[in-house]
């Protein structure tokens, strides 16, 4: 037992607990739409895409949370814009996106005098370094993410099954698409300040993969990849305290291996 | 563009079946009168008092769904409910015994739990069928609903299909199983890029009018022969 309580002792462990359980929480809502969707590419596009913003906001001292989010909903927006007026699949529009805002990101970045740490925290993350504000953070937004998506969930079920159908009865099925864009852009935001882009993807992806395998319902699939995100969390979190390896990438290799033993044993309904 | 030039109308208490050679414009006609195509927007006009998306319940080809989506057969026919419900409503009683009775009604009622990939082809259309009945559209509009399914569940479909329009709904398939069309409907248009013919069976099923319809695919090689 002591091997489980040892690590207790340190308040930034309890912390990184909590938070890794939050955002698997909050991944697990919106990562349900992305893999259902084919979105995938979206999380990873998203945490490269909110740089201008937060680099802009640095500059001008505002709030870095906030100008990410406004670079993550122009991103949301910008991606419909650009497929509905190009024709282009949205794998193209999110490419055309995201590098465009990265890139710009970059130049942003080049003006800035020196690269803080306050900076490179917010872009890269890391579970053990969490505060009990982040957490506060953490669950407002998932409160908000999960009760806007509850609020459209049968429209959004419908459009994504049959996207024909929800036209003939008149769903707005593209602002759908980017109402689902700004929150996953908003989860990303979030997900990777706290936890990191490789451990925000993983939980965003991966769970909810291995959830979809073994659900026949949405609930379910949501409820599943939730769980699975939390149990590689508290494992991987573990692991690296006794292996003295690097906390986010570690959650993630458990994250993959659960997904593998899913795909190898699962039970074909 | 697959479709040139058509004009045509549907009444209710009738079930009508498109028909035409691959490419002849059958689903263009559809997606037309289902509203996808905006440019033609203004190209459907329907008796006052209805709009589309009041009255239509569609059914799409069913090897356009990923049926490895998770939800079950009740989840798939409760989407019928979305439209009707509006935004921010949920599903109450009424909307969960109208679902029970279409599952009934489809056949599909005691496989309710299941999730959708473990079915058949015909258990499939028959859920889509039932999620067309909770929709409660009075214009009915099926895109090959024959096709992937067994001889025994066509003739129910057909069946169904058939007791819609005798109570009063306009029911409208597009098909190329003439043969399942001639027995059953008593509208058929053949089309290829044009109206071809639009009567009853009687007057549409000729020699002519089926050389006419189909005279630029399967039946061309006669032609060259002759």
């Amino acid at each position: 037992m002591q091997f489980l309580t040892d690590p207790l002792q340190f308040d930034f462990f309890i912390r990184a607990l909590l938070a890794v359980s939050l955002v698997s929480v909050l991944c697990a809502l919106v990562g349900a739409w992305v893999v259902l969707r084919g979105l995938s590419y979206i999380g990873d596009a998203m945490s490269h895409a909110v740089l201008p913003g937060i680099v802009g906001a640095f500059l001008s001292g505002g709030s870095l949370l906030l100008g990410a989010l406004v670079a993550a909903v122009l991103t949301a927006l910008g991606i419909g814009v650009v497929g509905q007026r190009s024709g282009l699949k949205q794998d193209s529009a999110i490419g055309i996106v995201f590098v465009g805002m990265f890139a710009l990101g970059i130049v942003m970045l080049s003006k800035v005098p020196t690269f803080t740490s306050d900076l490179s925290h917010f872009l890269i993350g890391n579970p053990l370094g969490v505060t009990t504000a982040d957490l506060w953070g953490a669950l407002v937004v998932t409160l908000v993410v999960g009760t806007v998506l509850y609020a459209v969930q049968k429209e959004l079920l419908l459009a994504s099954f049959d996207p024909t159908e929800a036209r003939a009865v008149g769903l707005p099925v593209r602002r759908l698409e980017s109402l689902l864009l700004i929150l996953i852009g908003l989860v990303v935001v979030l997900t990777v300040q706290l936890v990191g882009t490789t451990l925000s993807v993983s939980l965003l992806i991966t769970s909810s993969a291995a959830a979809r395998l073994l659900s026949r319902s949405l609930p379910r699939m949501i409820a599943l990849a939730a769980a699975l995100g939390i149990m590689g969390g508290v494992v991987g979190l573990y692991l690296s305290y006794y292996l003295d390896t690097a906390t986010g990438a570690t959650i993630v290799l458990v994250n993959t291996a659960v997904f593998l033993l899913v795909l190898m044993f699962r039970r074909k309904e | 563009m697959a479709l040139e030039d058509a004009t045509v109308r549907f009444e209710a208490g009738t079930f009508s079946a498109i028909i035409g050679p691959n490419g002849a414009g059958k689903s263009t006609l559809l997606r037309t009168l289902v509203g996808l195509l905006p440019d033609y927007g203004d190209a459907v006009h329907f008796d006052a008092g209805h709009t589309a998306q009041d009255c239509i319940s569609y059914v799409p080809q069913q090897q356009t769904l990923d049926w490895g989506f998770p939800v079950t057969v009740w989840d798939a026919a409760m989407m019928g409910r979305t439209g009707r419900l509006g935004w921010l409503r949920w599903p109450g009683r009424a909307d969960r015994e109208r679902v029970a009775a279409a599952l009934r009604e489809t056949g599909v009622y005691d496989l309710r739990h299941r999730h959708i990939g473990a079915l058949s082809g015909g258990q499939r259309q028959r859920v889509l069928l039932a999620r067309m009945l909770v929709r409660d559209g009075h214009l009915l509009l099926l895109d090959e609903p024959l096709t992937g399914v067994d001889a025994t569940t066509q003739e129910q479909l057909m069946a169904l299909l058939r007791a819609q329009a005798d109570r009063g709904r306009a029911v409208v398939m597009v098909t190329h199983d003439l043969e399942q069309a001639r027995r059953w409907c008593d509208h058929l248009i053949l089309i290829n890029k044009r109206v071809v013919a639009d009567g009853t069976p009687a007057e549409v099923y000729t020699p002519q009018n089926i050389e006419a319809t189909f005279s630029t695919s399967y039946l061309g090689h006669t032609h060259a022969e002759a």
